[in-house]
């Protein structure tokens, strides 16, 4: 059911190798901020059919270091299959399901038999596009019910409740999470109903959550709802050494199971932007709360997006201040560099809130090594900055994005389950 | 509930043109396939004409495998195709509604055989084309994994008795349910609230479990089961009657003479429903329809807590409602042995088992249940789960059961 066609898509490699080639002016030593970067074009609201397409096969999932397209979906679900039998069958269907919808083809004819097998929201062919359906595990899959207790990630948990919090445990955690990205809407909707479809007796959302990226305004890192450029600081993915360092999680090290080897712990936080009372704050004080210019993304030691902010010349904080958001956030000290996390950010707008006021934030999402020396320690640095009051996590969850599907009989979680 | 499956059933029945062409439309899109990789619909092959004349010329079967052709309306009139087994009549393709002069293309995967299109014109007998075969395709494959599965069309004669039958279930609960009814009024001239809440809970799962039959019921069943108004509720809608008016006025303060209206009133419905059934008929098309349908509404108003007026028996109702699936599911049985794969029929009943396990698990010994709003949300997934398992397991039944033409 895969494209065979090798000029039809462009794999990971390929994009890389062209995304150098277009001579993306960052060192990679700075950090790119790939993952919400402007490498893919804008592809405007026609279908999309020269997006490269990702392919499912691989050591490591899709949509990870995958560029961010310009939607996503993050729906959380709680098996409800009772057996670790029924479990296995359900990686099974999501491994089936994602091959084919990642791949596009001809969806089966039921014939007289049955309603259409497909909802047929991307006409009667499915394209490929550029989807990526990248699936996670949260920390109560390894609860009693599968017997998966002892093969726990080391550091997977129910997320904590930091000091800036206000979680809604209903829209937090879960058992699974699908991650799906694409550049259209309708694709990810296709994708999340066929899924469902094929899996109601065995898992059911317990959250949702859709985003967006921005695109360049006017250049560089799309921006967030609070205007500022959001990524810049990105550790470079097309360094294999630092992802490697960064992203990838290895079994055997630091107390990890053995079949965690090529993933890596996915953080993902619903963040409130409180956007009213934000925009009745002066820029001066804006900038100095995030220590970035709003108009260009520079670090106020600096002119250009990607300058690397200077605190070696600020050392009392007179320019950047000292609990300035990127400052504490990366202070680009020796001891933090292992601390940077790939962001994969999506902006989120859903309706109103009960006083009137527009209900908007930010999906932050991240892959980390190990959810404790990076995510983890940034964020208890984080802890009562000047932006708090802006800004309100309410869900989310720490998850395990699962190691690649490498080949035809392999499917999602065999190191796990078998 | 009542009311929302009464809509769906006038909308079929006022206009069977636009039933026509809805179903036409879903099995055109069911139909545009093909096997393996491909980008944008494969191109049509050659055209067939669909006519009384010359019935599935234009098409001589070759190989195998994917099968691309046009077909078109060369008549004057609307005309129905199939493509059949020719000895067994399973069917592989069924076009309805292709208007005159029009046309539409057709992707489908066909193993090995033979084949024969049938052109059926909307007032005159089927007219049978002539019979092609497919052989190997040039990899000597005969076999595809993704070959489009035939059944013999179920038609209106094969339904008729079946609606018979379920009919006469129905006939054969509603003295009960009239029962019970009298006796909740019973309950309510003697004051006794306690007994009349227990008793209205008895009486409304007597009626939920018909549930297959609502749209037979008319507005009788907006009587007996109906839901407020929009922007009111069961207990300040003042043209409510039935079991939810009396169901929110059991559950509020009123006194039990409050309540001998509303119920004097339901069992005069329930009695003029028994009356009115008897010269009554089920549609056939209905009972593969509900099959499916009274799990739906199950899904969107009992485990939404959309019906509820204050008892927390949502899931009582459930209970009731896959009672009522088993009893419709019950005649269609020997329509479906040949249709519906057998290991799929065992994931229905499985799963229809299962949800009533996992459902009847919150009635307490009492006889009373735990409300909707008192579940986790963990047990509601696993609630959810279940009936969402069992409603795609229907789903093909009401397809499958769809009255078609005899061919």
């Amino acid at each position: 059911m895969k494209h065979t066609d090798g000029s039809a898509h462009v794999g990971r490699r390929g994009f890389l190798h062209g995304l150098v080639g277009a001579g993306l002016a960052v060192p990679l030593t700075v950090g790119a901020g790939l993952g919400t970067s402007t490498a893919l074009a804008d592809t405007g609201s026609s279908p999309n059919q020269d997006a490269p397409t990702y392919p499912f096969e691989g050591e490591h999932q899709q949509g990870i270091l995958t560029p961010s397209q310009k939607h996503a979906s993050f729906v959380a679900f709680d098996v409800t299959a009772t057996t670790r039998s029924e479990l296995q069958s359900l990686f099974t269907v999501l491994t089936d399901r994602t091959r084919f919808l990642t791949a596009g083809g001809t969806p089966v004819d039921p014939g007289l038999t049955a309603p259409p097998t497909d909802s047929g929201v991307l006409g009667p062919d499915v394209p490929a596009e550029n989807l990526t359906i990248t699936l996670s595990v949260g920390s109560s899959l390894f609860d009693d019910r599968f017997g998966l207790a002892g093969l726990k990630p080391a550091r997977l948990r129910v997320m904590d409740d930091f000091a800036n919090d206000a979680l809604d445990r209903a829209v937090c955690d879960g058992d699974l999470l699908l991650h799906l990205c694409a550049d259209n809407e309708d694709t990810l909707i296709h994708a999340l109903r066929d899924l469902m479809k094929k899996t109601r007796g065995s898992m059911q959302v317990r959250w949702r959550s859709d985003g967006f990226t921005s695109p360049s305004r006017p250049t560089g890192t799309p921006r967030n709802l609070l205007g500022f450029k959001d990524g810049t600081a990105n550790p470079p993915v097309g360094d294999t050494p630092s992802m490697a360092g960064l992203v990838w999680t290895q079994g055997g090290v630091g107390d990890e199971p053995a079949w965690v080897t090529g993933g890596s712990y996915h953080v993902v936080r619903l963040i409130r932007m409180l956007v009213e009372f934000w925009d009745r704050v002066s820029l001066h004080e804006q900038e100095n709360m995030i220590g970035r210019r709003r108009a260009t993304g520079a670090p106020l030691t600096g002119t250009a997006e990607f300058d690397v902010p200077a605190y070696d010349l600020d050392p009392t904080g007179d320019v950047i201040q000292l609990d300035a958001h990127i400052r504490l956030a990366n202070p680009r000290t020796a001891a933090a560099a292992n601390q940077q996390m790939l962001r994969r950010p999506y902006n989120y707008n859903s309706g109103l809130d009960s006083n009137g006021n527009l209900n908007m934030g930010l999906i932050f999402s991240c892959f980390n090594q190990d959810l404790d020396r990076q995510f983890v320690a940034v964020q208890k640095r984080l802890a009562d900055e000047p932006l708090v009051d802006y800004i309100s996590p309410f869900g989310g969850g720490y998850f395990f994005a699962l190691p690649g599907v490498t080949g035809a009989t392999d499917y999602f979680g065999r190191a796990l389950l078998a | 509930m009542a009311s929302s499956l009464a809509r769906r059933r006038s909308l079929r029945l006022i206009s069977a043109a636009v039933l026509v062409l809805i179903v036409g439309a879903i099995v055109v899109v069911a139909f545009i396939a093909a096997p393996g990789p491909t980008k944008g619909v494969a191109a049509a092959g050659p055209t067939v004409s669909v006519s009384t004349d010359t019935c599935g010329s234009g098409w001589s079967g070759h190989d195998a495998g994917q099968q691309s052709f046009t077909l078109q309306n060369t008549t004057v009139a609307g005309v129905e195709t199939y493509l059949q087994d020719p000895v067994s009549r399973a069917t592989y393709l069924d076009v309805e509604g292709l208007g005159t002069t029009a046309s539409v293309d057709v992707n489908l995967v066909l193993n090995a055989g033979d084949y024969q299109f049938v052109c059926l014109p909307a007032d005159a007998d089927p007219v049978l084309g002539p019979v092609f075969s497919l052989g190997p395709d040039h990899e000597g494959r005969t076999l595809f994994a993704n070959a489009t599965p035939g059944i013999v069309p179920v038609t209106r004669n094969d339904m008729i008795p079946i609606a018979k039958q379920y009919g006469a279930w129905i006939t054969a609960q509603l003295p009960a349910l009239l029962v019970d009814t009298q006796l909740l009024q019973s309950d309510i001239v003697a004051g006794n609230l306690t007994a009349a809440r227990s008793d209205w809970l008895t009486a409304h799962l007597a009626y939920e479990q018909l549930g297959a039959a609502y749209g037979a019921f008319g507005d009788l069943d907006s009587a007996i089961n109906g839901m407020p108004a929009s922007g009111s509720t069961a207990l300040t809608d003042p043209g409510l009657t039935g079991f939810h008016r009396i169901e929110a006025l059991l559950y509020s303060t009123a006194a039990a003479t409050d309540i001998t209206g509303p119920t004097g009133q339901l069992v005069a419905s329930v009695s003029d429903l028994q009356t009115a059934f008897a010269s009554a008929r089920i549609d056939p098309l209905d009972v593969g329809l509900r099959a499916h349908e009274i799990l739906e509404n199950a899904l969107q108003f009992e485990l939404s807590g959309r019906t509820d007026a204050n008892s927390g028996t949502e899931l009582a109702t459930v209970s009731a409602n896959l009672t009522g699936t088993n009893a419709a599911l019950a005649p269609l049985r020997p329509l479906l042995a040949t249709r519906y794969p057998p290991a799929a029929l065992a994931d229905t009943d499985a799963a229809l088992s299962a949800a009533e396990t996992l459902v009847t698990s919150y009635r307490h010994a009492d006889g009373t249940w735990t409300p909707l709003s008192a579940l986790s949300q963990t047990e509601r997934e696993r609630i959810n789960s279940a009936i969402g398992n069992a409603v795609e397991l229907l789903a093909p039944v009401a397809a499958i059961c769809d009255i078609r033409r005899e061919s």
